[in-house]
């Protein structure tokens, strides 16, 4: 790995976890904790992708141990986005946007049966509170916690995958084309 | 224990919560949860009383969202496990310095490069976040607020995130340099500077409690479904 | 014996079509101090990334001409760069400053005892030893942009490349750099410096290289400075643009020193 690519994985990394400050002024319930491993996937292929993803679950973690399970799907999340910048969906929102709602049902689909046989969907509050909506309504035990990682991943990763597109849009050329796959991602190459 | 290799800090922290969730439920849970708070109080782990009381606030959340899903035998089931993790986690927070445990990988020949990822985002991330509080402080002075509909929120935060990551790409180069001239080139063989002194008896603990969660899980499959 | 040679050396960043540097020659020998000045965009911070071996090696780009390095086998260091901004230099991988300063010498594979000569060898020289302890993340601009010099010189570089050394530094703080530069060139080291302090050139300078557009506008003894073109492109000192602008004759004085020894004369 050139050191190029080894620099931008911490730089991604903190990316996702510093955005929640972001997310907080403006109230809205997203996590964003993703951005970091597309953004890097898409600049810089899979390996980096999952490098990033890994890296930024193990330091999350430090803040919270259970998120460590869901490093699973980071690395989901890195595949489908390498799939979505081989099939051009960054060059322009209006196909970023429905890849990202694509990837909100994939994270879901992983992150139930971590949530559901690790913690009993108990994770994060936002979460919980989903599922407890989902029990309520009358869903099955599972049923309701899938309910609730969706209703929380749908919007997250759409608006995610809007916030890569704005990003690699914006990068200057000169800057992008030092990334081994910036151009491609965004069909200028 | 702040004595203790850096690995067998991570083997204690690591076993615990996998043989919570080996174990059956709810006397296994119970046992390991209460050697995760016998470690918060353990000295070393100074201050100690924070520590205690940092893994119970932390835990308190999951039992009331329990609660709320499950019957009482899943919730203790369930809540057991999940406390265990957090108690053994923010022990181990406590009795681990982030430098001792770049300096046990870089010894160990993990290769400066794997040290160097973990490292370096902890350290970046106070600094983005820092970066992160300013650019709301001057869009707030621009007029941001938390309010009005979604499209318009998700208007200001692209504002607030844009900056953020085009500045913190822009950094990319100029690390990369950096790291490249002072000698961090991928396949170096870094001298680590403080070594954390090991022992055999250390060495034999920690694969002993690997050992200790494989025959666990082993017993859990077989025996008891 | 130390010596880089550029021949003709044009260079283009990737995807770009006109060159950040054209046809550029020049020469660093040991126990040389060679000031490089230009205004932004002029290529001073590129020629120095080409002299580090790092354009077009690690930030991508293509390069025509010839760039040739000689160190002698001992040599521990090599070539190594301080670059402008001391935030991004910072390794997220030490949380003394202490460590900080031995992460480079750590990566050569030296012995704990020789790095731990070295770095404290660095410190001193910087006038830092008292802050060995403290965390590179709560230090000031002027402090880390100190710790990473210290970083680079604790490496024992053969040729040392500084870019804009003094940005982050207050007056005393540059003295002591610009009387650290002619040390290590005394001690055997080649030097290249970007600097805008044109003022301190005179001072601790052999040659000077001004840079325009990418291309070596003039070159030649530290007096240069004091060069009418070099007054107009707002490149000279504070001497000699004050005797220009007071419509005094050229050839303008560069230093005080030499503006009391004219003064008489005028």
């Amino acid at each position: 790995m050139s050191i190029r690519l080894l620099a931008l994985i911490p730089v991604a990394a903190a990316i996702s976890l510093a955005l929640s400050a972001a997310v907080e002024a403006v109230a809205l319930p997203l996590f964003l904790d993703t951005t970091g491993t597309i953004l890097a996937t898409a600049l810089a292929g899979p390996g980096v992708g999952i490098a990033t993803g890994v890296v930024t679950s193990a330091v999350n973690s430090l803040r919270n141990p259970t998120f460590w399970p869901f490093v699973v799907v980071q690395i989901i999340v890195a595949l489908y986005a390498w799939i979505a910048a081989r099939a051009g969906l960054f060059r322009g929102l209006r196909t970023a946007v429905p890849a990202g709602l694509g990837l909100g049902v994939i994270a879901s689909i992983t992150s139930t049966p971590i949530s559901y046989v690790v913690f009993g969907c108990s994770t994060t509050s936002g979460i919980a509170l989903a599922t407890a909506v989902g029990k309520a309504l009358g869903l099955s035990p599972l049923g309701a916690c899938f309910f609730g990682s969706f209703v929380s991943d749908f919007g997250d990763k759409a608006v995610t995958f809007a916030l890569v597109t704005s990003v690699l849009h914006a990068l200057p050329r000169r800057t992008a084309a030092r990334f081994p796959w910036a151009l491609r991602a965004i069909g200028a190459s | 224990m702040r004595r203790l290799h850096p690995f067998t800090l991570l083997a204690i922290a690591g076993a615990l919560p996998a043989l919570a969730w080996t174990l059956p439920a709810p006397w296994g849970g119970l046992a390991t949860a209460v050697l995760a708070f016998a470690l918060t109080l353990t000295p070393g782990a100074s201050p100690r009383l924070p520590v205690f009381r940092t893994a119970l606030v932390t835990a308190a959340p999951f039992w009331v969202f329990l609660l709320l899903l499950h019957d009482v035998a899943s919730t203790v089931a369930i809540g057991l496990r999940i406390t265990t993790m957090v108690a053994s986690f923010v022990w181990l927070m406590a009795a681990l310095a982030p430098s001792r445990l770049v300096e046990a990988m870089v010894a160990a020949g993990w290769g400066a490069s794997v040290a160097y990822l973990f490292a370096a985002t902890l350290s970046a991330v106070p600094l983005l976040r820092a970066r992160a509080r300013r650019i709301v402080d001057a869009q707030r002075c621009r007029g941001l607020s938390p309010r009005g509909g979604v499209a318009s929120r998700l208007r200001a935060l692209r504002a607030l995130a844009l900056p953020l990551v085009l500045s913190a790409l822009h950094e990319v180069d100029e690390r990369a340099l950096a790291l490249e001239t002072r000698g961090l080139v991928p396949g170096v063989r870094r001298t680590p500077l403080a070594p954390p002194p090991d022992s055999a008896l250390q060495r034999i603990g920690r694969w002993g409690l690997v050992t200790v969660c494989a025959a666990a899980l082993v017993w859990r499959v077989t025996w008891s479904g | 014996m130390v010596r880089l040679t550029l021949d003709r050396v044009t260079f283009w960043y990737p995807a770009t079509k006109a060159p950040a540097l054209r046809d550029v020659s020049l020469d660093v020998a040991a126990g040389e101090v060679v000031a490089l000045v230009g205004t932004v965009g002029a290529g001073t911070s590129t020629l120095l990334l080409v002299a580090a071996d790092l354009a077009p090696r690690v930030i991508g780009g293509r390069l025509e001409g010839r760039v040739h390095f000689e160190a002698p086998e001992e040599a521990s260091g090599g070539r190594r760069i301080v670059l402008p901004t001391p935030w991004t230099q910072v390794s997220g991988m030490a949380f003394t400053v202490w460590d900080e300063v031995a992460f480079g010498p750590a990566n050569l594979g030296w012995s704990r005892e020789e790095i731990a000569r070295h770095v404290d060898r660095a410190l001193a020289k910087l006038g830092i030893a008292h802050l060995a302890s403290r965390e590179p993340a709560a230090l000031s601009g002027g402090e880390l942009q100190r710790v990473m010099i210290a970083g680079i010189l604790a490496m024992d570089p053969g040729l040392l490349l500084l870019d804009e050394p003094t940005a982050e530094l207050d007056p005393a703080g540059a003295r002591i750099l610009w009387q650290l530069v002619r040390e290590l060139a005394r001690g055997g080291a080649g030097v290249l410096v970007a600097t805008s302090d044109s003022d301190a050139i005179p001072e601790f300078a052999d040659r000077v290289i001004w840079l325009e557009l990418g291309r070596v506008a003039a070159a030649g003894a530290p007096a240069l400075v004091a060069d009418e073109a070099l007054c107009a492109a707002e490149l000279g000192t504070t001497v000699a643009d004050t005797w220009r602008m007071a419509g005094l004759a050229a050839p303008y004085p560069a230093t005080v020193a030499d503006a009391v020894r004219r003064w008489p004369a005028r």
